[in-house]
């Protein structure tokens, strides 16, 4: 047996677009360059990246729905592109979409059209759609046409289809997109139920705090490549000798504060968010004593509002090695 | 080998009525586009001097016209409706297969399109008070299961054709009028020029409808019935070959395009 559930090996993905009617030019893009990873048995592995970075095509590739250019991977041992069909059985997948379901139809007959085509034996339909359609949160609505439904309801109905056929390895790409926070907190617990039960899970979000809570193992892609794959706590600790200085200044000030910090080495990156009044200064350093030496003088209301030290959270590292200043 | 699957033939054929069939749009397809067909045929028989209208190529005729538009706009928005709404990838991302949906929708499509046909001849019996005595039962009815097998066949062909790339959909559009002028639905193929009424022997269609036709008007010449059948039987079994070579293709293509989704 396959000691892993999930295995990539230099996974490609370049799409090749041809435009123009007379003169054809092809265009390449890379997707996914040169991916490796593998996933045990059990394990609830977490890809984070931008958009764009290739997460969805590396999901897409592993649920058998897009082909790699080169490279390969497997899922309990089989092959995605020479063993398609027999893939297909073991996974569960789900698109961050209100996409994807009969509008027309209601959320039982979603799910009873997709038990037909998992092959499941009727009695068993029916007795696992209302289980599943329960455990979402969706069990009064169930005779509801799914054009009723709020984006929320919708992707829980979709974690519901892609639990019908009690698959061993689910991919859920970005499910809690337009889930408001409480129905969100129920998915993430719901997720974890399904860890308790030995399942495995790749995970793709854009909410650092899930991914902090949820992941055993967290790959960050960046432009198609893994740039930093590891435990969250050991992510943390990559960058573990720095802290981070939040002050909220009034926007007067700002330029004469970012003077200020111009003293500071090139360690100390400082990110200036202007959306809102006060303005915000994310001061991230390895010196953060000097910092508040710094800007203590200013902390009256006049100046600085607020001035909070923290330590690192997996968001901070996600943007350190995203803004390219880490690996 | 596998079982044959009822199961999922009964909920394939289920989800399509809901979905597609029973939509104000295919309804007023089945119904309304018929009849202004075969109101027009009316017409243009009455203004070559005829006082009943003919009940093959005018009532009828509206009635397979029917049938036909609604199995190419239903093939269609079949494929493009599930690649817009993300459906296209969570079926081929399952275990059956997307030829099999793609037959059973095709059937399902044909089958409707009888409702066009049976709403023909009421409005033959009803309005225009035919009674159809000397008609070839058995060879209308022989012929008329041709004519779904020919339209599944190509209809299942146009499917795949539709799920090859997002494009396709575009071309469909120019399907439906052509076949239907070649096919002869509204008229008898020997009116076409020869060099067209070669062409049109390349649809099985127009074979088994000209099978019906002549049944319909109360032909019980065998030899001119088998020989109509059979090439109609034949050249669906050619688009049946081709679709079988193009399926794997077309799998392989718009997995490796990325064209499953419109997105």
């Amino acid at each position: 047996m396959d000691s892993f559930a999930i295995e990539t090996k230099s996974l490609n993905k370049v799409f090749k677009t041809k435009t123009g009617f007379w003169k054809n030019k092809s265009k390449s893009t890379v997707a996914v360059e040169n991916i490796s990873f593998s996933v045990e048995r059990g394990e609830l592995f977490g890809l984070l990246g931008p958009n764009g970075a290739g997460k969805t095509t590396t999901v897409k590739m592993l649920t058998t729905l897009l082909l790699p250019t080169s490279g390969s991977a497997s899922i309990l041992g089989l092959d995605v592109v020479r063993q398609t069909a027999e893939v297909r059985k073991h996974i569960g997948f789900a698109f961050s979409s209100s996409r994807g379901l009969y509008n027309r139809l209601t959320a039982f007959q979603n799910l009873k059209y997709f038990a037909e085509l998992y092959s499941l034996k009727n009695d068993y339909a029916n007795k696992r759609i209302p289980m599943l359609l329960d455990l979402v949160g969706l069990a009064d609505r169930a005779d509801d046409r799914v054009e009723t439904y709020s984006s929320g309801m919708i992707q829980r109905l979709h974690l519901a289809r892609a639990l019908l056929h009690d698959p061993e390895v689910l991919f859920l790409d970005e499910p809690t997109v337009g889930i408001d926070p409480v129905g969100s907190r129920e998915l993430r617990k719901t997720i974890k139920n399904l860890l308790s039960l030995g399942k495995t899970i790749l995970l793709t979000t854009h909410y650092m705090a899930e991914a902090e809570e949820l992941c055993h193992r967290i790959a960050i892609v960046k432009k198609g490549n893994i740039v930093a794959l590891d435990t969250p706590e050991a992510l943390k600790r990559r960058i573990s000798g720095e802290s981070v200085i939040e002050a909220s200044v009034q926007s007067s000030q700002v330029q004469m504060l970012l003077e200020k910090l111009k003293v500071m080495d090139r360690r100390t990156v400082v990110e200036h968010t202007t959306a809102a009044e006060p303005e915000k200064l994310s001061i991230r350093t390895p010196e953060p004593g000097k910092v508040l030496e710094l800007l203590s003088p200013f902390l009256n209301p006049q100046y600085i509002l607020n001035l909070e030290a923290r330590s690192q959270t997996l968001e901070d590292v996600y943007i350190a090695i995203i803004q390219g200043d880490q690996e | 080998m596998t079982s044959f699957r009822w199961g999922l033939i009964k909920q394939q054929m289920s989800v399509q009525f809901l979905v597609r069939t029973l939509n104000p749009f295919f309804l007023g397809l089945f119904v309304i586009q018929p009849a202004v067909f075969s109101a027009v045929g009316m017409l243009l028989s009455r203004a070559a001097g005829n006082s009943t209208p003919d009940l093959v190529y005018n009532v009828i005729g509206g009635g397979i016209m029917g049938m036909w538009s609604g199995l190419v706009f239903t093939s269609t928005y079949d494929i493009l409706g599930d690649r817009r709404n993300g459906m296209l990838e969570l079926i081929v991302g399952s275990p059956t297969s997307l030829n099999l949906i793609e037959a059973i929708r095709t059937l399902t499509n044909v089958l409707s399109g009888l409702f066009s046909l049976g709403l023909a001849f009421m409005a033959a019996i009803l309005i225009f008070g035919y009674t159809f005595t000397g008609v070839n039962f058995w060879g209308v009815l022989i012929s008329l299961v041709i004519l779904l097998f020919s339209m599944w066949s190509i209809g299942v062909f146009l499917a795949n054709f539709l799920a090859w790339s997002r494009l396709s959909g575009t071309f469909v559009d120019y399907l439906e009028m052509p076949i239907a002028f070649l096919c002869g639905f509204m008229y008898p193929i020997r009116v076409l020029p020869v060099w067209l009424q070669y062409i049109s022997g390349a649809v099985p269609i127009r074979w088994a409808l000209e099978a019906m036709n002549e049944s319909l008007l109360g032909s019980f010449d065998l030899n001119y019935l088998v020989v109509h059948w059979l090439m109609a039987i034949g050249l669906s079994n050619v688009f049946i070959v081709l679709t079988s070579w193009m399926q794997a293709k077309v799998h392989d293509s718009i997995r490796l395009s990325g064209e499953l989704s419109s997105i």
